[in-house]
This record gives structure tokens, sequence and C-alpha cells, in this order.
């Protein structure tokens, strides 16, 4: 138990997967306009990648090494379709801005990543606990992200249609803050505040870029 | 407008207007990966612009002739098309690799890592599934196979140019004083702000 806690954490703060393992930036910087879509971003890559973890971790002896990586890729695309029907019913809005970044869950090097470096080679609760640890890590800097973006960009934050926080009608709210300048330069700004405040570990990589 | 006039606006429009790096954000992790160096970022570009072409080209053929008429697209397309990719990527790995020695040289080592680019991803969805082409240009809901390799084009070129040019920053970079807090990937990341901000320039070219 005590175990299964560390590994979820770990995915949290010691290695984040945006902060320290710095893979899977494309999404977060793209959907961080506004803070509804990557609400939905991140609850879609929690569910895809705790649940392709699971998969191929219970089927991980099962699995010949050299084929791994098309079969782990089928067992996430399965997940990512998942994803897709469901917001393109439920969500429409939601859908209609993330777009294609849906379908790019699958090549979403955080979920590859994880699949490659842990839940081939670990059980199953172990591995249901890394995805979660890890997603809910993804999730808890993009929505922080998107928050500021959004906030500061356009003066607001809402959600499904609801104001959650205005700032004063006398903020300028500078349309740079939201345009791609913006999320490049802020992100770097995070992340140099992040490691100075969270924690501080050396840069690696998986099997992607 | 003419049909060749139209295709000029679809290439400059995919490769500078909505750059896919710079403006779009898609492919980054070999945008900080590879770009420490300006030789290893030639390589990459090239593999991009071969693999990016290629693989629209088979996607748009398999949702026209096989996904689309068999009316399981909408539900296959995602492993449809990654699959395409990854097979195609390693036939192209084995045929480099026995026929142009040279070309396996200078793009080889890339090309694995490219079935996992999300570039070349969403470019051959893009392409191939009506409905995720966005740009501002009247052609219709979805693209002729023409029009998508023009597009796919433009947008591996775009990619390679935003490439080459951070390459040539970060080299610069290497010897710049960056304060403490900031040193390796946050400056990286405001150095592509920058970079980023002279694409903002781009903006409504041509009403594009």
């Amino acid at each position: 138990m005590k175990h299964l806690m560390q590994v979820f954490v770990r995915g949290i703060t010691r290695e984040n997967p945006l902060m320290i393992l710095m893979i899977g930036l494309c999404a977060t910087l793209a959907v961080s306009t506004q803070f509804q879509g990557a609400v939905f971003m991140g609850i879609a890559v929690i569910f895809v990648l705790t649940m392709s973890n699971a998969i191929i971790s219970v089927f991980r002896r099962f699995i010949p090494d050299e084929v791994r990586i098309p079969m782990f890729i089928v067992v996430i695309a399965s997940f990512v379709t998942i994803v897709d029907l469901v917001m393109k019913a439920f969500v429409p809005s939601v859908y209609a801005f993330l777009g294609i970044w849906i379908p790019l869950i699958v090549v979403n090097c955080i979920i590859l990543g994880r699949a490659e470096a842990f839940a081939y080679h670990n059980g199953v609760l172990a591995s249901i606990a890394d995805g979660l640890g890890m997603g809910i890590g993804y999730t808890a800097v993009i929505v922080l992200f998107a928050f500021v973006r959004e906030l500061f960009g356009s003066g607001a934050v809402k959600f499904l249609g609801a104001t959650l926080v205005g700032l004063p009608s006398w903020y300028p709210a500078p349309a740079v803050v939201l345009l791609f300048p913006g999320a490049f330069v802020l992100f770097g700004l995070f992340l140099a505040l992040w490691r100075a405040l969270v924690s501080r570990v050396g840069e690696e990589r998986g099997v992607c870029r | 407008m003419t049909a060749a006039a139209q295709l000029a606006l679809l290439f400059v429009g995919a490769a500078l207007v909505n750059n896919i790096l710079l403006t779009r954000f898609i492919g980054l992790c070999p945008f900080f990966g590879v770009s420490s160096s300006m030789s290893t970022s030639i390589g990459m570009s090239l593999a991009v612009v071969f693999v990016m072409t290629l693989a629209s080209g088979a996607t748009w053929m398999a949702w026209k002739f096989i996904l689309s008429p068999l009316g399981v697209g909408e539900f296959l397309y995602i492993p449809a098309f990654i699959l395409i990719i990854a097979a195609l990527v390693q036939f192209v790995e084995m045929y480099l690799k026995k026929a142009s020695p040279v070309l396996y040289r200078a793009m080889g080592i890339y090309l694995p890592l490219i079935t996992t680019n999300c570039a070349v991803l969403a470019t051959a969805t893009e392409s191939a599934k009506p409905g995720f082409f966005k740009m501002n240009i009247a052609l219709g809901s979805s693209l002729g196979l023409g029009e998508a390799l023009v597009y796919t084009v433009g947008v591996s070129v775009g990619f390679g140019f935003a490439l080459l040019t951070f390459a040539a920053l970060r080299e610069r970079l290497e010897a710049a004083p960056v304060p403490e807090a900031l040193k390796g990937a946050p400056i990286a990341f405001i150095t592509a702000g920058l970079l980023s901000f002279a694409y903002v320039g781009f903006a409504g070219w041509f009403g594009l």
C-alpha cells in the first residue's frame, strides 16, 4: 500500500511528466488557451493513461518484445477512440475546441512512455497507481496553466458557460497571453518557477521525442 | 482564383501562416529534443518532409478507398492511421538502408522517432479525414489528393524551416549568460516564444 502511494505521488511531484520529464508538451501549450478545454483534456489523458497502463500490465507476459510498440499503440488507440466518440457525442463544444488534439493523444509521449517504462515491467495495481499519478500530475499542471492564461489573457475564467473568476473591467487583458508566443514564454517562466519551488530533478527522456 | 494560385496559397498558409511548430504547437518534442545542433536538425527535417508526404498520401487513399466506403472510418481512423504510419516508416527504413545508403546515413536514425511524432499523425489526419482541416481557404469540406499533398509538403517545409532557425538560435544560446533559474529548458521555451513572435506577423497574410 505504501509502495502504491509512493508510485502515485511520484507522478505528481518528483517525476511530473510536464515539469520534470518534459514530455507531452504539445497539447499542453495548444489547449491551455481555455480552462474548460484543459480540464477535459486532462480527464481524457487520465482515462487513457490509466486504462492502457492496466491493460498492458495485465498482458505484459504475453507481449513479445519485438512487437511491443505496435501492440502498445493499438491498445492506446482503442482507448483514444472511446474518448473521441464519447466527447463527440456528449460535449460537442469541447470536442470542437480540442479538434485534432483528441486523436493526437495516441502519440502523446506520456502514454507510450509510461507503457514502455512502467506498465510493461510492473504489476497491475502499481501500473494503475502510476497511470493515475502521472495523469493527475499532467492534469494539475495543464489546468493551472490554462487558468492563468485564460484569466490574464481574457480577463475571466469560464467553465461550461459559468464565469468562475473575473478580473475587474479596468484590466486591459493583453491578447498576447492567449496568442502562441504567450504560451511559449509563460510556459518557460512556469517551468522555472516550478523547478525553483516544487522539485528539481535532471531531465530524462523515454522512448519518444 | 485560379487553381494554381489556390495551391500556392495553400502552401504558404501551411508553411508560414499556420506554421505547425510555432503557431500550432504540434511536434514540439523533436523541436526541443533534436534542435541542439544544426546537423541533427537537418537530418530530422529531411526525414519529416519525406515521411510526412508519404504518410499523407497513404492515409488519404486509405480513407477514400477503404475506411470511408466500408463505413468504418469514424471509429477506426485513429488505429488505422497510426498503424499505416508505423508500417510505412518501417518499410521506408528498410528500403533506404538497401537502396540508398547515403540518404539512410543522413536521416536513418530519425526515422523510428517519427512514428510517434504527432506532427506526422496530425497532418495525415487533417489531409485524409474531412472535418479536421481548419485553414481559412475555400477548398470545400475535404481535400483532394493533390491538395492534400501540397498541404503536407507546405506543413513539412514549415516544420523544417522553424526547426533550423531554432537550432541556429540554440547554438548561440550555449554561449549566452543565462540566469541560474532559467538555464536549460525554461530559456529554450522563452527563446521559442520570441521566435514565434515573428510568426504573429504572418497572421492575416492573403486573408489566411
